[in-house]
């Protein structure tokens, strides 16, 4: 359904994009992922045809994306990473224009969605928050139920139940059949909803994998609080990679060996435990190492 | 063009619309109601005379004012509607394009399935539209005001139509070039900039061209040459020739716009 090959676009030696491909097939769902200014948003202006390619193409259901960008647009719906609407508007306003725009009379879905995410649509949008800005991007991008839908960054500013709502509404839209392109910084976020995830580096796709192996490699590290200094040392005494990070405090790395650390931990007094967040550079660096170390 | 979109446009502009009009028009009705009071003072011609040649020129009265028309087109049109005018156009056609470029919200316009060559022409209407009103609301007051307001002195009305027609082509070319600013660039006020940049330098070339015969080439460079509202209103000049001219000017300056903004990059 989506297409990309080749895809160029030099802005400097650095930055840009060199030699992209990659495919989204009809009904998957595809993480996008990589950190900021790694060339997420400039691949979805090339999807939008918003910038033309120095090589390469783009499509979309088999349109050029550049040349066909217009009608691409009938069966796309998109959400823009930094979203700005037009002045003086309120939600609702906003909303009727675009579907004005697109000839498109059912107000159904729309409603449907306003009162999913319990949007105040009467409120000017420059008095919005940028949650609230981001419900309405959202609604504008899938109130006329389109196949393909391209989202950048769609999770941004929302809370976390907002956020649980938008990715049961992505779930959804994948059990009918769309075609979803989605970008994000976070892991977790792709983890949930993608089947498939490619990562983008300094313009260059880095992995393009299944999720389930993206998540077997995964690396996460728990920082963990016993309650007395034998169980340190027994901690620090296992084949786990370990680290000390204060009294009684240690951050254990886990990667695929989950039930040896629940193992470990049965045999100790654990007073607290918690994951700690990892940036994407850690966990593709150790995506690589892990597949070295497997050749 | 989107029609809906256009209606948007026009509504969300409206507010600043407004206060064209109602500046243009109520000014054109305040200078021809003291119109009977000035043409009644003695001594005014005299007094005029006894400025330099150029300065007349520049304040566009190089004969005194022998009638309503002349004194309509020196003073209102030779100064106050031109910078009005002025203004609206380097404002608008700022604001229709590079605006939405620059904050964004042109990616919204170009997701639904609208090409852009039908957003810009969609813009560019709403601009020229905003421009046609104000200059129609101008003419009816100026009409009505002579009409209703004063005795004894007659606005020939077809010649004052025909400086509207011409005014408002002339703006409509500037228009055109300051919207083809506004389409190529991404930064608003960069494209505000060159657009007031390059009109306040062409008001200037006419203001120093008029000055002495010396400086009269410059007239040659400014897109004001054209725009000589007494000669205008006398009939003293090929009003259809020039009219045309300027039509097609706009014409060709709006589809370049329009071309170039379909061919470029977007930073949305």
């Amino acid at each position: 359904m989506i297409q990309v090959k080749g895809l160029s676009k030099r802005f400097t030696d650095k930055k840009g994009l060199f030699d992209l491909n990659f495919e989204v097939k009809k009904g998957e769902v595809f993480g996008y992922i990589g950190p900021n200014g790694a060339g997420k948003s400039t691949t979805i202006r090339h999807l939008m045809g918003f910038v033309k390619p120095d090589s390469g193409y783009s499509s979309i259901d088999g349109m050029d994306c550049w040349k066909n960008a217009a009608r691409i647009q009938e069966k796309t719906g998109y959400l823009p990473g930094e979203i700005v609407f037009l002045e003086g508007m309120t939600g609702l306003g906003f909303l009727s224009l675009v579907q004005k725009m697109r000839k498109q009379e059912c107000i159904k879905r729309r409603d449907e969605l306003i009162e999913r995410f319990q949007l105040d649509v009467n409120s000017p949008i420059r008095k919005m928050s940028k949650g609230m800005k981001q419900k309405v991007g959202i609604i504008a991008a899938f109130m006329h139920s389109p196949q393909v839908l391209i989202l950048d960054e769609p999770t941004s500013g929302l809370d976390p139940l907002m956020q649980r709502v938008f990715i049961d509404l992505i779930l959804e839209e994948k059990q009918n059949n769309k075609t979803i392109l989605m970008s994000s910084h976070s892991f977790q976020e792709i983890e949930r909803t993608c089947d498939s995830a490619g990562i983008i580096k300094d313009g260059k796709l880095v992995a393009l994998e299944d999720m389930h192996l993206l998540r077997r490699v995964q690396r996460r590290v728990f920082e963990v609080k016993v309650k007395s200094e034998g169980d340190m040392e027994q901690i620090i005494q296992s084949p786990l990679v370990t680290e000390v990070k204060g009294a009684r405090t240690i951050h254990v790395t886990v990667q695929g060996n989950d039930q040896e650390f629940v193992q470990l931990l049965s045999r100790c007094d654990v007073q607290h435990i918690d994951t700690r967040p990892q940036d994407l550079e850690d966990i593709f660096m150790h995506y690589y190492d892990r597949r070295e170390v497997e050749k | 063009m989107s029609l809906p979109l256009y209606l948007a446009m026009m509504k969300n502009h409206g507010k600043m619309l407004g206060g064209f009009i109602y500046g243009a028009s109520a000014y054109i009705v305040l200078i021809i109601w003291i119109y009977p009071s000035i043409a009644d003072m003695k001594g005014f011609n005299e007094m005029i005379a006894a400025l330099p040649e150029g300065m007349r020129k520049l304040i566009g009265m190089e004969n005194g004012i022998n009638s309503l028309s002349d004194y309509i087109a020196g003073e209102f049109y030779g100064m106050l509607l031109l910078i009005i005018l002025m203004v609206y156009v380097i404002l608008t056609s700022t604001r229709v394009m590079a605006r939405l470029v620059d904050q964004g919200s042109m990616a919204y316009l170009l997701a639904t399935p609208n090409s852009r060559v039908k957003v810009a022409i969609t813009q560019a209407a709403v601009l020229l539209t905003g421009l046609a009103l104000i200059v129609g609301f101008t003419t009816l007051s100026g009409i009505a005001a002579s009409e209703w307001l004063i005795d004894g002195y007659q606005l020939d009305v077809p010649s004052f139509i025909t400086l509207n027609l011409l005014t408002f082509l002339v703006f409509s070319s500037i228009a055109g070039y300051c919207f083809f600013i506004s389409s190529v660039n991404n930064d608003e006020k960069k494209a505000l900039g060159i657009s007031a940049g390059i009109t306040l330098l062409f008001y200037m070339l006419n203001m120093a061209g008029k000055l002495s015969e010396k400086t009269e080439w410059m007239l040659n460079f400014t897109i004001f040459k054209w725009y000589d509202p007494i000669k205008m209103i006398n009939n003293e000049t090929e009003a259809l020739w020039i009219g045309c001219a300027l039509g097609i000017l706009t014409f060709l300056l709006f589809m370049l716009s329009v071309a170039a903004f379909k061919k470029r990059n977007l930073p949305l």
